[in-house]
């Protein structure tokens, strides 16, 4: 069954256009939306939610109109905003249970999952304070948290990581990934941030001025770019040589060099080289450049 | 996370929730209670208490006091009523307004300030359900200054009489007017705090507006009540809180206290309540519909 089904969604407020005939075909997964501030992700979420109406069109979750069997729909969903949603003033454990009854559990169920929830998001005692003292990370994790507690089948996530510092975005994205994989609940994220999506989801919704631009596997945006980019802090051409001689076919610059990489034995190689060079690797980073290149060709060729 | 700890917590597994999920009823009765302890600041800190406690405890204090004479002269003379059921909402008028304005912009102006309402209409709660919630939870607060202190009344001079069975049997038919009273003035008076209290989500300010409203229309109905009654003019009662005591006065059956505005204004007591039964509903709709409205 498909988890999320639009047909010609379309959003307009006045003249502007938030949404503009989007068709969406999403299989149950973890899901990324990218597009830049106002192409439509938060919009498309909201229509998603209940939140706001669409102007036209039609939105289907889990095979249920989101418009006419909204609550039904919306019992098997977790939602985390991207603004702050948390009443401050009483304490994570309260909070977290409250939300877990409001979504369906009985009031003991609700306990015992909102321990646990806490416990998988990564907040320990600071859990029984007053949510005005939590640093950013943890109310992130709170709101997470929210969304997580009634083990619902989808879990819809905007821009998660706003506000993160980069050891915090790299926590949340490690949760929402262990959460799409090991948890098993499907995920739709938005983000402004290939570089993050790209880490956690399977499939890349791109969309753009409220345009679907391109909607596939994340496999077959960067399937013809499956290179790595080196980067030391020494001679390249040292190294490129040394993996050539195993049989790699690396092109080089003066400080970095690309190569194919098919498995794990290409960085393997890089390792090694490295290694056995005494050079220092600065960088390996895998086909994101790519993806960013093929990101920039889509939104000017596609709108 | 940071600590080290947290790290091998990690690793326990997810587990999936199978069990039993209560539907829109759950829902309901679970916005419902957290409203209630809100209202009376539990689960929060000690200074979110004082106010909302404290009032209950003062709109109390007549009927303790009541209580009190009772017992001290009841060797003496027969019985002493200082404090008379149909009396007791006149007593705590102030309070009852106090605790509406201290309570109502907890219960549905910190969801909007929070902007935690998002959360709750992006799950299986509808506007609907979320209005009436908050309802039903400001009138059972409010059940706590009215109906509680009259039952303590009740039963206090019940227990004061020499015989506990032939007065409760004696006075058993002013327990509907009791009852019946308290619910239509807890549920006037939470109405429409609600309402002003969903627009004005600044605490501060929806505090000021219901305080102010009752004083001023009080004021204003008085004032033309006494410079300009006529047979139009008094009609200015009903949108005022002198509705309450007209009502309540009609309910027991008795005639307001000589120089009151409700005695001034004379009105039919079918014209009170139907008034509040009116006010509750318009206030409620105008409530759901800033729900409906508002940008999440």
């Amino acid at each position: 069954m498909s988890l999320i089904t639009t047909r010609a969604l379309s959003k307009s407020y006045g003249s502007v256009v938030a949404l503009d005939d989007l068709d969406l075909e999403l299989e149950p997964g973890v899901i990324g939306l990218v597009g830049a501030n106002g192409a439509g992700k938060s919009t498309l979420i909201k229509i998603l939610l209940g939140l706001i109406q669409a102007s036209s069109g039609s939105a289907e979750m889990f095979g249920l109109d989101v418009a006419t069997q909204g609550l039904e729909v919306r019992q098997r969903i977790g939602y985390m905003p991207e603004h702050d949603c948390l009443p401050l003033e009483i304490s994570a454990t309260e909070f977290v249970g409250h939300m877990a009854q409001v979504n369906g559990l009985p009031r003991g169920a609700a306990r015992e999952r909102t321990a646990e929830t806490l416990r998988h998001v990564g907040l320990f005692e600071e859990r029984y304070r007053e949510m005005k003292g939590y640093s950013t990370g943890m109310r992130q994790r709170v709101k997470l948290a929210q969304a997580l507690v009634h083990d619902p089948q989808l879990m819809l996530l905007d821009e998660p990581t706003n506000g993160l510092d980069p050891a915090g975005r790299d926590e949340m994205l490690d949760l929402i990934g262990r959460i799409g994989t090991e948890f098993g609940i499907s995920i739709l994220m938005s983000s402004h941030l290939l570089s993050e999506i790209e880490r956690v989801c399977e499939h890349l919704v791109l969309v753009e001025g409220g345009r679907l631009v391109r909607s596939d596997t994340l496999s077959t945006f960067t399937g013809r770019t499956g290179t790595v980019t080196v980067e030391v802090d020494g001679e390249i051409g040292g190294l490129a040589a040394y993996l050539r001689e195993r049989g790699f076919e690396p092109s080089h610059g003066s400080h970095e060099l690309e190569l194919d990489v098919g498995d794990d034995a290409a960085f393997d190689a890089i390792r090694d080289g490295a290694a056995s060079l005494g050079l220092g690797l600065v960088r390996v980073e895998r086909g994101r450049r790519h993806i960013e290149d093929l990101f920039r060709d889509e939104e000017t060729s596609g709108v | 996370m940071s600590e080290p700890a947290g790290s091998s917590i990690y690793d326990l597994g997810y587990r999936r929730y199978e069990g039993e999920r209560i539907g829109r009823k759950g829902t309901l009765f679970t916005l419902y209670v957290h409203g209630l302890r809100s209202a009376f600041g539990l689960g929060r800190k000690a200074s979110a208490k004082i106010f909302p406690i404290g009032l209950a405890i003062i709109a109390m204090i007549p009927a303790i006091v009541q209580l009190g004479v009772g017992a001290i002269v009841s060797g003496v003379d027969q019985h002493v009523e200082l404090i008379k059921h149909d009396d007791y909402f006149e007593f705590i008028r102030i309070i009852l307004v106090l605790f509406c304005a201290a309570v109502a912009p907890e219960l549905v102006g910190r969801d909007q300030r929070n902007r935690t309402l998002s959360l709750y209409f992006s799950r299986a709660v509808s506007r609907v359900d979320y209005t009436l919630a908050k309802f039903a939870a400001l009138v059972t607060a409010m059940l706590f200054l009215t109906l509680v202190p009259q039952l303590v009344l009740f039963i206090g001079n019940g227990l004061a009489d020499d015989d506990l069975s032939g007065y409760v049997s004696d006075n058993g038919d002013k327990l509907l007017p009791i009852v019946a009273a308290s619910l239509l003035l807890s549920g006037v008076i939470a109405a429409v705090g609600l309402v002003i209290a969903a627009y004005l989500p600044r605490r501060a300010y929806a505090t000021a507006a219901i305080v102010g409203l009752a004083i001023l229309t009080t004021a204003v109905a008085n004032i033309i009540l006494e410079t300009a009654e006529s047979a139009v003019t008094r009609y200015v009662v009903l949108v005022s809180p002198i509705l309450w005591e007209g009502l309540t006065r009609w309910l027991f059956g008795v005639e307001p206290s000589p120089g009151s505005g409700a005695a001034t204004a004379d009105l039919n007591g079918w014209l009170y309540l139907a008034t509040t039964l009116v006010a509750i509903l318009v206030s409620l709709a105008v409530t759901h519909r800033r729900f409906v409205k508002v940008t999440t």
